[in-house]
């Protein structure tokens, strides 16, 4: 008994959560070992955040209990949390934009100096330092002195990790850490994560990737539905086995695709160049076509470009150069809505500040592009009634979970149902163009099946699809014909049977020109 | 040990728990919690508080007096109160739009100012009779609080200005400007006001004899109710009520969704300034009949507490400003009845507002010590 104890650094024994009208955790047991790398695996909605916020003291659970080396604990805050050397890095970062690095780090517990003997002040200079020589013992290359509204987001991780390790945190949880990371960057952290292994550092992985999980972890819980399924070792497990215990279920990685037949050209854009706010080109003299029953996939590291593509098509922002046709119609001048009613679909990047009204209804968000027509309104006067019909039917056809229904708040729902509202709405309005900027982002496996599964209806159907995606692998599953943007240059137009995924990388790199 | 300590939270959270009923309850609660610790207060100074708060509703006619004197009674206290509640209930759903739109309309005063003044000196000194003037006295408010709300949007809209600058700026500059005016040309060298507007453009009606009594009708409180009912209608039901919501709660994902963010803008507060002209022309030729030169009303302010404290639900508001008018109007009575200063009354308004303020706050104590799911943090993935 005291063996096993010594033997694990934490330990959850039995624990549950509910929440109204869903059981979060159910029965939850795991034991975790001191200086190992111990992954969560889980579904969207699976529980793996919320036995791990309990653990960081954000919730209480109902039953169980946690045990902390040795010590039963009882965790209600998380500066109890970080008492017990316990650090998190959420997937949202908590950081202040205009603070310096070790200004955000040493928040709150600020070391003092007395100027001229009496006066306090607070000493950056010497925890620029102290930061400097932590960043650099563990491969966490950033610069103290900048501020967090200069660094990258890759950046800003780091700080959150230095924030954990300069309050001696041991046992450090990250909450799907690769979630806004490119794939050179995934690499990066998971050298980091392993670099933290080896000075002694007990890390918590929560991810549904499970690449990730294979490459650096040595074991991985797997829950689905809020229940422990199995612990693996993972040097001795595979993926597919792995995926399996996830889902619950045998999975077609692989989505069936029937050749494609193209019809006419119903998206042509011609030389588009789009300045940001700072009078930069981020979209240089780009031009591609894409046909009906095509999915036409632009594949390129965050930040070259392609965002700022599909808002121009949308009408979201100025085009500066070139020219826009929707159906061989110029709708460059036109406004959003217009674009909108003429066939523009468009599941943009940002869910949360573009994709939704958080506190609006679930019915209310799916109707946001319909509310202004019959059925949905009468002359000025909105019918309710349509709204809550039109949602019920959408949250059966797409499995849309949502704990109040269709009048619940879209904030109380969780990330992976969110993007399928809204992935629901916009496939709906059944346009002729559909434009859809990292549709799959966060979701598990089998969502991610599912939304491809989608994709490709609506292509077979004759639709026009722009798929905008970080994800190689998205790109090459999906995709008939695939354009590479790098520094806001579509660098590379190719047929997908005729381009090899190394190929793609390279262009996506800018190391290939043509 | 746990359980125990958490036995107290429990016990409210089973009262304030229920989300449905949460409109309700939690601004009750705070109401209580202010009038507690207010009963310290009066206790201190050596009185009884149940006395004050009872003399507080008698003073605006929900109880009935000791004594009255001749054509005077409960009801035309009750008359009185309904009188300044007119102009509160306006100035604070003029907030209460702005709000929705995500704006923060902190010109009411300023606005209110500008249309009294024009609607006296437009109407108010003409020999118009009443069934013409008052009407007028009406447009003349709207137009004018309308014009000055939309200017603020206009600012906000083109030059990307912030509504909050401009319509404190605006506050001084008609404050200035309409007190100079008054000062040269309109002042009644008596009362160093303006001269009072005539009885036909007053949209209080004065010494009305009903029965025994005499009293003032202010002929525009049944039309606030009905515009707060319509605002609430406007708001839930309306096309451009789902956009102008849309708008104010996330206008990055309103302009993704095709409505047009700055026009809605610009009519929030144009609708908000129409409002607020309502207030100015109910106040300044009403519950007044004359503006005095140099300050704003401290009407325009409360109002947006008021709205605070209604939630910003048209509904809740003529609940909030019903009660903070009965306590102002009140006080003088309680003054001079319990000899309780009239300055505890504010303080009474003060408390509720500084508590209703924290209604956030208790609402997420509530939901988390009963076990809710937050907002942020877990269950996300």
């Amino acid at each position: 008994m005291a063996a096993a104890q010594q033997e694990y650094i934490v330990e959850m024994k039995g624990v549950t959560k509910r929440f109204p009208g869903v059981v979060a955790n159910d029965n939850v047991s795991i034991g975790i070992r001191k200086g190992e790398i111990f992954a969560l695996l889980g579904e969207n909605g699976a529980g793996k955040s919320t036995l791990m916020s309990m653990l960081f003291g954000m919730y209480e659970p109902d039953e169980g209990e946690i045990w902390v080396r040795g010590q039963k604990v009882s965790i209600s805050s998380p500066n109890e949390a970080v008492k017990l050397d316990i650090g998190m890095v959420h997937q949202h970062f908590k950081l202040v934009q205009n603070y310096t690095v070790t200004e955000n780090i040493a928040l709150g517990i600020e070391p003092v100096k007395k100027l001229g003997g009496f006066l306090p002040i607070v000493d950056i200079k010497g925890t620029n330092e102290k930061v400097r020589a932590l960043s650099h013992k563990f491969g966490l290359e950033v610069d103290p002195a900048k501020r967090i509204e200069e660094l990258k987001v890759y950046a800003q991780q780091r700080v959150e990790i230095l924030k954990m390790l300069y309050r001696e945190a041991e046992i450090l949880i990250f909450d799907e850490p690769t979630a806004v990371l490119t794939p050179q960057e995934i690499e990066f952290l998971l050298e980091i994560i392993r670099k933290l292994r080896e000075g002694g550092k007990t890390i918590i992985l929560i991810t549904h990737k499970l690449e990730e999980i294979k490459q650096v972890a040595d074991r991985c819980a797997i829950l689905n539905r809020g229940k422990l399924v199995d612990i693996l070792e993972v040097a001795a497990a595979t993926t597919a086995q792995m995926a399996n215990l996830m889902v619950g279920r045998e999975l077609h990685t692989e989505v069936e695709k029937p050749p494609a037949q193209f019809g006419k050209p119903v998206l042509e854009v011609k030389n588009l160049t789009v300045e940001n706010s700072d009078h930069f080109e981020v979209v240089k003299n780009v031009s591609f076509t894409v046909r009906g029953g095509e999915i036409f996939a632009i594949a390129g590291v965050s930040g070259n470009g392609q965002v700022e593509v599909a808002d121009a098509i949308a009408g979201l922002v100025h085009c500066q150069q070139g020219s826009i046709l929707l159906n061989g119609q110029d709708i460059t001048g036109w406004n959003v809505r217009r674009r909108c009613l003429a066939g523009i679909s468009y599941i943009p990047e940002d869910r949360h500040k573009v994709g939704l009204i958080l506190d609006f209804t679930l019915a209310e968000n799916l109707a946001i592009k319909k509310y202004f027509a019959p059925p949905f309104s009468k002359g000025t006067m909105l019918q309710r009634d349509v709204f809550d019909e039109y949602a019920g039917e959408l949250i059966e056809k797409y499995d849309i979970r949502s704990g109040g229904g269709p009048d619940g708040t879209v904030r109380a729902m969780s990330g992976g149902n969110q993007q399928k509202a809204i992935v629901a709405r916009e496939i709906e309005l059944q346009s002729d163009l559909m434009i859809f900027v990292q549709p799959t982002r966060g979701l598990d496996i089998g969502a991610i099946a599912g939304i491809h599964e989608r994709i490709i209806e609506e292509r077979n159907k004759g639709k026009a699809i722009l798929l905008i995606s970080l994800e190689l692998d998205e790109v090459l599953n999906c995709a008939d014909t695939i354009g590479a943007m790098y520094n806001g240059k579509m660098l590379k137009i190719a047929n997908a049977g005729s381009i090899t995924a190394n190929e793609v990388g390279e262009y996506m790199m800018g190391v290939k020109r043509s | 040990m746990k359980n125990e300590q958490q036995k107290k939270p429990n016990f409210l959270a089973a009262i304030l728990g229920s989300k449905r009923w949460q409109f309700i309850t939690i601004p009750l609660f705070a109401i209580l919690c202010s009038l507690l610790a207010i009963s310290v207060i009066i206790l201190l100074v050596g009185k009884n508080p149940l006395v004050a708060f009872q003399s507080l509703l008698e003073g605006s006619g929900f109880l009935p007096k000791a004594s009255y004197s001749t054509y005077k009674g409960m009801i035309t206290d009750f008359m009185d109160t309904l009188d300044a509640l007119t102009p509160m209930l306006f100035a604070a759903l003029a907030v209460a739009v702005a709000f929705k739109a995500g704006l923060f309309n902190i010109g009411v005063s300023g606005q209110m100012l500008l249309a009294g003044f024009l609607a006296t000196v437009l109407v108010g000194y003409s020999d118009l009779p009443a069934g013409l003037a008052k009407p007028l006295v009406l447009l003349v408010g709207i137009a004018a609080g309308a014009c000055a709300g939309g200017l603020i949007g206009i600012l906000k809209y083109r030059f990307n200005i912030n509504e909050v600058v401009s319509a404190i700026m605006l506050n001084y500059i008609f404050q200035y400007i309409i007190s100079f005016f008054i000062n040269t040309r309109l002042v009644d060298p008596v009362s160093r006001q303006s001269r009072n507007v005539s009885e036909a453009a007053r949209l209080t009606l004065m010494n009305v004899e009903a029965g025994s009594f005499k009293m003032r009708v202010p002929i525009c409180i049944l039309p606030a109710l009905l515009l707060a009912v319509a605002l609430q209608v406007f708001l839930a039901k309306t096309k451009q009520g789902y956009e102008l919501k849309a708008v104010g709660l996330n206008p990055l994902a309103a302009r993704y969704a095709g409505i047009k963010v700055g026009g809605n803008m610009v009519f929030a507060l144009t609708l908000s300034g129409a409002l607020a002209g309502l207030a100015g022309v109910t106040y300044y030729l009403g519950y007044y009949q004359s503006i005095q030169p140099g300050t704003l009303s401290s009407l325009g302010f409360d109002s947006i507490a008021v709205s605070l404290l209604g939630n910003s639900h048209p509904i809740g508001i003529i609940f909030s400003s019903l009660l903070i008018t009965a306590i102002s109007r009140g006080s003088t009575y309680m003054s001079s009845t319990v000899g309780v200063r009239q300055e505890i009354a504010s303080l009474v308004t003060g408390m509720i507002l500084l508590f209703s303020a924290c209604s956030g706050y208790i609402r997420w104590r509530v939901n988390k010590s009963g076990g809710f799911k937050r907002k942020r943090g877990g269950k996300q993935a």
